[in-house]
């Protein structure tokens, strides 16, 4: 996802599609980071203990815990939730 | 609450679409009506029989001339104005459309995600898109009325006018709504950049939560 996002979002992206095992490389090109703020990124993250290094034979990856399942959860009930109304005029 | 939120961002998105494809069209028709105006400005004239060869020029042509050169330029920013706002729409509501109902929680979510971000990168562009829209609107309006007025009289006693020609009056009609459809475009997206904004602010405001989950509300 490219555009101007915030760093919740981008945590938030990065967790979705560290579900499953992946390269640095395929984060950084997925969520559209460079690897100076990809490695920031992941870094915090797995501070948090929300994403954890994996290796896979001779190649380590990345992939979320499940205590990034609270925030993730948490984040979507907050952006859903913008939708809950109307926005205030007949569409 | 996703069935919900499913329907209502379907909605705004298809609405957001229709208007932007509404936009397009009529920047395109506003494109080739400016042209048309501004040659029947240029060549409808008749000859001045005081200066011969040189045409005379009738004020209300010469305004009309002038508006129809401004629609032109209007259309053009029109146009490049909408496509930079409809390419995205069109890649968010074909996903929408192609997850259909079925939609994941966390899918839903990251088409919510790239609504905002999408907005949060053209929010200047819908606003040039507001005040083109308006200006195009107006300025179509008064081209639609100039142009079916074979001649205006004003004096002190009030004013009075003489319709050129029957035939004119589908061209007047047509040009009289695209000047409403513009107005009409305007105001959608002044409501929709109302409503972002609220949107903005909301996510603004609940990013306490998020940060108080990432621990990071003590720094």
């Amino acid at each position: 996802m490219s555009g101007r996002r915030t760093v919740y979002e981008i945590y938030w992206e990065i967790l979705v599609y560290c579900k499953s095992p992946r390269l640095f490389t395929s984060i950084i090109s997925r969520c559209d980071l460079n690897s100076k703020t990809g490695q920031e990124y992941l870094e915090f993250l797995a501070g948090k203990g929300y994403i954890s290094k994996v290796t896979d034979g001779e190649r380590a990856g990345y992939q979320s815990t499940p205590a990034a399942g609270e925030y993730i959860a948490l984040f979507s009930s907050l952006y859903q939730k913008l939708f809950d109304k109307n926005p205030g005029f007949r569409l | 609450m996703m069935t919900n939120t499913l329907s209502q961002f379907k909605t705004e998105i298809r609405h957001f679409f229709l208007i932007s494809l509404l936009n397009l069209v009529f920047a395109a028709i506003a494109i080739a009506i400016g042209v048309q105006y501004m040659v029947t400005a240029i060549l409808g004239q008749t000859l001045d029989p005081f200066i011969p060869g040189f045409p005379m020029i009738p004020g209300l042509r010469m305004l009309s001339g002038a508006i129809a050169m401004i629609c032109f330029g209007l259309g053009i920013s029109w146009i490049l104005t909408t496509v930079r706002i409809f390419e995205d729409i069109v890649t968010i509501k074909d996903d929408l459309d192609k997850d259909g109902d079925a939609i994941a929680d966390e899918r839903l979510t990251c088409l919510i995600v790239r609504m905002l971000a999408h907005y949060r990168d053209n929010r200047k562009t819908v606003r040039t898109m507001i005040l083109v829209c308006t200006l195009g609107g107006l300025c179509f309006f008064v081209l639609g009325i100039a142009n079916s007025i074979k001649v205006l009289t004003i004096s002190s006693g009030g004013f009075a006018f003489t319709l050129d020609n029957l035939l004119l009056i589908p061209a007047m009609l047509l040009t009289l709504s695209i000047s409403l459809a513009s107005l009409l475009s305007s105001w959608y997206f002044s409501k929709f950049a109302q409503v972002w904004d609220g949107r903005l602010h909301e996510i603004g405001e609940s990013e306490c939560a998020l940060k108080t989950k990432l621990g990071l509300d003590d720094q």
